[in-house]
């Protein structure tokens, strides 16, 4: 079984039928999705500025993904559960979408750059805690994230706009 | 009955060709909206991190005034692309805008959370030793639901078809 016809299936359901008709679905979980992703990528960008020395140079890297961290999985969590719905009420058509690919593709390039980071340098944080900016790994790593936070926002818009997809 | 209309006005900014330009080019209006919706993660990011020191949720010991100090040229960046971009938004759909309620409720908004955050708040956010904690958390919570509101009602004139 291929991923159209999980596409074509996931279409086919009840509950595709149901939030396709329904006035209030699409408005209320792409509000939601909204929020969810500039929760995430709000938080996650005060993380990468912290490493490039660009914000915040008085608290130490630790600190600030202790308390960061909690509100980016919340952001996530929000982000995810929405844009699974809406995906399901539009299957086929997203996957016919080249935006919705790229920024799937983006989505996973951001969480493999903040797992390497996690699993690499940042667990010797303790030795560079307190550096403004951060070593040069982990400045490249905040850079990363930085860069495919913003494509995965442009996508997103461009899922909207883009060709392969009509809004109407 | 108002006395004059703003309605020349926003019919001038959709004839302009910076307004002509965007509303005809899909590609111009979703870069638009990428920019606007950075500028909010860097507002909203920035102001979620002060006002969660208000509330005694702040990175370690880290008192607000500091933490506000340090994230306010991120916080005022955000603001500044969001003034710059909304506009822009704007031109491309002003007569649309000036029928949309979701609009105008966006704008009161937003002159409210504006006024609030450069007085209420940084007064609040800049004393130290730190203020009552009630004071300091009524003001936190107000500032988060202002700028969530004026979020929400941005979503809302795009949603919202005027009659």
């Amino acid at each position: 079984m291929d991923i159209l016809s999980i596409c074509q299936w996931l279409d086919s359901t009840r509950l595709n039928a149901a939030m396709r008709m329904s006035t209030w679905f699409f408005p209320t979980f792409d509000t939601i999705h909204t929020l969810g992703i500039v929760l995430v990528a709000g938080t996650i960008m005060l993380v990468d500025l912290r490493l490039l020395g660009l914000a915040l140079p008085s608290e130490s890297v630790a600190a600030v993904v202790r308390r960061i961290v909690p509100a980016t999985l919340w952001g996530f969590a929000l982000m995810f559960v929405s844009g699974a719905l809406l995906f399901t009420s539009e299957a086929v058509k997203l996957y016919h979408s080249p935006a919705f690919r790229i920024k799937l593709a983006l989505l996973a390039l951001a969480g493999l750059n903040a797992l390497i980071f996690h699993l690499t340098i940042y667990r010797d944080v303790a030795h560079w805690d307190q550096a403004a900016p951060a070593p040069l790994r982990a400045r490249l790593a905040g850079l990363l994230s930085l860069a495919f936070w913003i494509a995965i926002i442009a996508a997103g818009r461009a899922i909207a706009y883009g060709s392969g997809y009509d809004l109407g | 009955m108002m006395a004059f209309s703003l309605l020349p006005v926003f019919e001038w900014m959709e004839s302009t060709p910076i307004g002509q330009t965007i509303r005809q080019s899909a590609s111009l209006i979703a870069l638009v909206e990428t920019v606007h919706l950075i500028g909010m993660t860097l507002l909203l990011g920035t102001l979620l991190m002060v006002d969660l020191s208000l509330l005694g949720l702040g990175i370690g010991r880290a008192p607000a005034a500091r933490i506000a100090r340090e994230l306010r040229g991120w916080t005022v960046a955000g603001l500044a692309i969001m003034l710059t971009s909304g506009p822009l938004m704007l031109s491309s759909e002003a007569v649309r805008c000036y029928n949309s309620p979701a609009f105008w409720i966006k704008m009161a908004l937003l002159a409210v959370a504006v006024t609030f955050h450069f007085t209420v708040h940084r007064k609040v956010v800049a004393q130290e030793p730190p203020v009552q904690r009630l004071s300091a958390e009524w003001t936190a919570c107000l500032s988060l639901g202002l700028w969530t509101s004026v979020a929400l009602a941005g979503k809302a004139i795009a949603i919202f078809q005027p009659n």
